[in-house]
């Protein structure tokens, strides 16, 4: 470790615990924002379904959320929520909201009319028209904008290092900071594998979800 | 699908080589690091009331602060102090001290290493408003004074500062080993006695800083022919000090790695600079708990610079865990 190599077994060996730790916080903070993102981000889009003139400020508010740069995010988060995992999902979830709305409304709105129409027909309303319908045909969007916000939540969690719950960020900042390049490069490597594995699952899930499309692909 | 798929080989292709490739270099202080990383399993975590500890010895205290090596191994300083005194003890740390120090005030944290003078500056911009460090400044080159000068102001936040110690983290000059002894050099003053102009590696700003370059000249009368912006203390600064393509070098006196690059140290023995000696914080809620106090006070009476150096090299060159540091210290110093 003392020559500082970039690659290094002793470090991964010496330090499993530190690194487990780090990875076990990066993945509670990534599913937990993405989750709790996709819950509220599915409330607001159907509260613009129902209520059109809400989408401008929806949109407007998640775009202007998303702009805010992640440090000053957090610092701010900081003052309401402390030192705390909290703190950095919060923030994550805010800026999971621009994607995944629109996402989902996309979704939602290129359902075909004849066949939300066919579907009225047959006795589908409210509810069921939304479950039995409408968000089936809309998975393939909806899946799309949940990728996208996975693997860049996994990037930002290292972000959380401002309050000291960075998950990898906090390794990879440490190791900066003191020219460790075992520990910069593993920790970033973790965090590249951990936005595929990410990926991955996701794809995995819109295959399990969407069966009618699987002969097509 | 098999665009995605060879991503994801080439990944696990690369996790892989790092995982199997070793570093050599071995040296036992590796070893000793995995040995004591078990001990701290209970300190973990100790979410019950904070500071509620009149009689000594008892609740949790989170120990705080900025997230560098030397922030790193104080806390861990006084963390393995605090438990040895009968505290349940966790760290919490932040990237700035905008954010530490509020949390420190709100009590989310209970004790955070700090350097005298520029946490009392710190404060003093807080209170007094940007100007204030030029106008009425608190921070002086004695440590007990810029302590003394602070006290008011932690007050009025609700913060302790305990005794300094006589470890300083401030800016340092470095020569080479090697021109150091051919000139005799000790002192500041001393290369001034040569009277030569010399190249200065700093950082960019080094000409805008009274206690650097400005506060050189004036103080020591020293001349400069070429400034090289490398940096404060960075690996380009000390390498162009160790071959000779700088005379001078600002560095860190608390840097572990001048040493083995072959630098030293020269003294600052006009007082340029201010006095950065580490100093405990603590919300005032802890700052009545007596057997905290002590504890942090303990240090205070032993730590020294060169002590400093050598823990943040233990971290940073060796690649020790700072807690292993921390704690072969103190049983060093016989304060476990």
């Amino acid at each position: 470790m003392t020559r500082n190599d970039w690659i290094c077994r002793e470090y991964v060996e010496s330090r499993s615990d530190l690194i487990v730790d780090a990875l076990r916080e990066h993945v509670v903070i990534t599913v937990m924002s993405v989750a709790i993102g996709f819950v509220v981000s599915i409330l607001l889009a159907l509260t613009i379904r129902r209520w059109r003139r809400l989408a401008a400020p929806i949109f407007g508010t998640s775009t202007v959320l998303y702009t805010i740069p992640s440090i000053a995010m957090f610092a701010l988060l900081f003052t309401v929520t402390g030192l705390t995992v909290t703190t950095v999902v919060i923030g994550l979830v805010l800026y999971s909201l621009t994607i995944l709305v629109r996402g989902i409304l996309t979704g939602l709105d290129g359902v075909p009319a004849d066949v939300r129409e066919a579907a009225v027909g047959m006795g589908h309303d409210g509810v069921r028209l939304l479950l039995k319908v409408e968000l089936p045909l809309a998975l393939p969007t909806i899946f799309a904008a949940l990728r996208v916000t996975a693997v860049s939540t996994v990037a930002l969690t290292t972000l959380g290092v401002l309050v000291g719950h960075g998950g990898l960020g906090q390794l990879i900042f440490q190791g900066l900071q003191s020219n460790f390049r075992a520990e910069v490069l593993t920790a970033s490597v973790l965090c590249v594998l951990l936005a595929l594995v990410a990926d991955l699952v996701l794809v995995g899930a819109q295959r399990l979800g969407t069966p009618w499309r699987r002969t097509v692909s | 699908m098999t665009k995605r798929r060879s991503v994801t080989a080439l990944a696990a292709g690369a996790a892989f080589t790092l995982l199997l490739t070793a570093c050599g270099g071995d040296d036992d202080s590796d070893s000793s690091g995995s040995d004591t990383t078990t001990d701290d399993s209970g300190s973990e975590n100790s979410d019950t009331d904070n500071g509620d500890a009149e009689e000594g010895g008892q609740g949790s205290l989170t120990v705080g602060g900025a997230d560098f090596t030397e922030m790193s191994v104080m806390q861990e300083i006084y963390k393995a102090l605090l438990e040895n005194a009968g505290y349940d003890v966790s760290i919490q740390t932040a990237s700035n001290r905008e954010i530490y120090a509020e949390a420190l005030v709100g009590g989310e944290i209970d004790v955070v290493p700090e350097y005298a003078a520029t946490f009392g500056e710190y404060l003093n911009v807080q209170a007094n408003g940007p100007d204030a460090p030029t106008d009425s400044p608190v921070a002086t080159t004695d440590a007990a004074e810029t302590v003394e000068a602070t006290r008011p102001l932690a007050e009025e936040e609700g913060l302790v500062l305990l005794e300094p110690a006589e470890a300083a983290s401030q800016n340092g000059f470095a020569v080479s080993a090697e021109f150091a002894q051919e000139n005799d050099l000790e002192t500041l003053s001393d290369l001034a006695e040569l009277g030569e102009p010399l190249v200065f590696a700093a950082v960019e700003e080094c000409p805008d800083r009274p206690f650097c370059q400005p506060g050189l000249e004036s103080t020591y009368g020293l001349e400069f022919s070429e400034m090289l912006p490398l940096g404060f203390s960075s690996p380009q600064t000390k390498q162009a000090v160790a071959d000779g393509e700088a005379d001078l070098g600002l560095v860190g006196t608390t840097d572990g790695t001048l040493e083995g690059l072959g630098l030293v140290l020269l003294e600052d023995d006009q007082e340029l600079q201010l006095a950065d000696n580490l100093v405990p914080v603590l919300n005032e809620e802890v700052a009545g708990d007596q057997a905290a106090v002590d504890a942090l006070n303990e240090l205070s009476d032993v730590l020294t610079t060169e002590d400093l150096a050598a823990l943040n090299a233990a971290v940073d060159a060796e690649r020790q865990l700072p807690e292993d540091v921390a704690s072969a210290y103190l049983e060093e110093k016989g304060l476990l």
